[in-house]
């Protein structure tokens, strides 16, 4: 077995961690955690999915990993397995129970202060969009994807994707003006979650 | 004047605006403002921070790798900090620690007897095994029972061939590499269907023949 150091090359990392080296797949897990958790929890829009879609897409990308060949760097890899990974638990689940998260008028969000309040006010504004507007923002706006990757990752054309991505912009504005409003006419009391 | 609708300020975020839609914007201050809003928030939503996970989560993903087959088992050797030993080196660490008396099942997993004592206290209810509370503690006793399984073949394999006083008929070394290769196929095999019996019994009674093995060529040659 060898020595696993942080300045071992990501390469290296990657072939142990195929191998089933424990120690590699940590050492990974904690470089990338955070990066899967994120997209995986803004898809899935609540902490208890997030949770069950992030270790799924870490089973699958270790599973994977034999496969690896570096034509792309690991992280794209890795983001792309966390997305098809988490929006198909996401269409499981839908098809379970065919439901839309209903938006209410105000959510109330804990007050950080400049820009944490603002992301808090953005992470709870993605929680309550509806899905399919959601993921398309998410996977344009937050993560980087074009519209050509979207329609590929979602099946969809990509001027659907366009199309998605304008009328979640104009929700996510409007959800956001709530938000703002309930903030101003409450005050801190109401931002207890 | 009509405004520009909400979808269409949205879209100018990114899109080439329409000569009719620039001029609109041109005059209007409204939709400036309005495109102004969306233009901050697709840049905020760009700059959203990564999520840690929460605490925790690395235990529970690694039993769940483990369960599947996806992290190797340490061996003996890597568990005792020997893996970057070479092979005959691993060899003559397992017989020098067998002969120190601590026992096939203690040198897999534990090196003190103390421990080891607490543990046949286990073995002395079996019940304990199969009503574990956790996935750690279910990993656990599969584990100690698995070293008491491989200490008991080792001792078994030792009396009989003690008690037909018979010497070995293959080279000792041959047969200990062969079965090295035989607990790397086993564990191979382990990580495509972790949950196989067969596998399992397979993997645990190999290694209990190569750590017997190891034993015979102390006897035999001395050659630590």
């Amino acid at each position: 077995m060898e020595n696993i150091s942080a300045g071992m090359s990501e390469r290296r990392l990657i072939m142990l961690a195929a191998d089933g080296e424990a120690r590699a797949i940590r050492t990974l897990y904690d470089r990338y955690a955070p990066r899967v958790y994120a997209v995986v929890r803004r898809i899935a829009g609540d902490d208890d999915l997030a949770q069950d879609y992030a270790q799924e897409a870490w089973i699958r990308a270790i599973r994977a990993l034999p496969t690896f060949r570096g034509d792309a760097r690991f992280s794209t890899w890795l983001h792309r397995i966390a997305v098809n990974s988490a929006l198909q638990a996401l269409r499981k689940a839908e098809t379970r129970r065919k439901r839309e998260a209903p938006i209410p008028d105000q959510v109330p969000v804990a007050p950080r202060g400049g820009d944490a309040l603002l992301q808090k006010q953005l992470e709870r504004a993605l929680d309550v969009l509806p899905e399919g507007m959601r993921r398309v923002l998410i996977l344009h706006d937050v993560e980087g994807y074009t519209h050509e990757e979207i329609g590929d990752t979602l099946g969809v054309t990509s001027g659907t994707s366009k199309s998605q991505l304008f009328k979640a912009r104009a929700k996510m504005r409007d959800l956001l003006s709530s938000l703002s409003s309930a903030s101003q006419e409450h005050g801190a009391e109401a931002w207890s979650i | 004047m009509e405004h520009l609708t909400a979808e269409t300020l949205a879209g100018l975020v990114d899109e080439v605006a329409q000569p009719e839609e620039a001029a609109h914007l041109a005059e209007c201050q409204v939709c400036r403002a309005k495109l102004d809003d969306y233009r901050e928030q697709t840049e905020a939503l760009g700059n959203l921070p990564e999520i840690v996970p929460p605490r925790g989560d690395w235990g529970v993903l690694e039993a769940r790798l483990r369960s599947e087959g996806l992290v190797k088992t340490p061996g003996a050797f890597e568990r005792l900090g020997l893996a970057q030993t070479p092979a005959w080196m691993k060899v003559a660490a397992a017989v020098m620690l067998y002969l120190g008396g601590t026992g096939t099942g203690v040198v897999l997993a534990h090196n003190d007897k103390p421990q080891a004592l607490g543990e046949m206290a286990m073995m002395s209810d079996p019940t304990m095994f199969a009503n574990s509370a956790t996935v750690d503690d279910a990993a656990s006793a599969v584990r100690i029972a698995e070293q008491y399984y491989v200490s008991a073949l080792a001792r078994y394999r030792e009396l009989m061939l003690t008690e037909s006083g018979g010497q070995p008929g293959v080279d000792q070394m041959s047969k200990y590499a062969a079965l090295e290769h035989l607990a790397a196929a086993s564990q191979a095999a382990l990580r495509q269907a972790p949950g196989d019996p067969y596998f399992n019994g397979l993997l645990a009674s190999v290694l209990g023949e190569r750590e017997a093995t190891a034993r015979m060529v102390s006897r035999k040659d001395n050659w630590f």
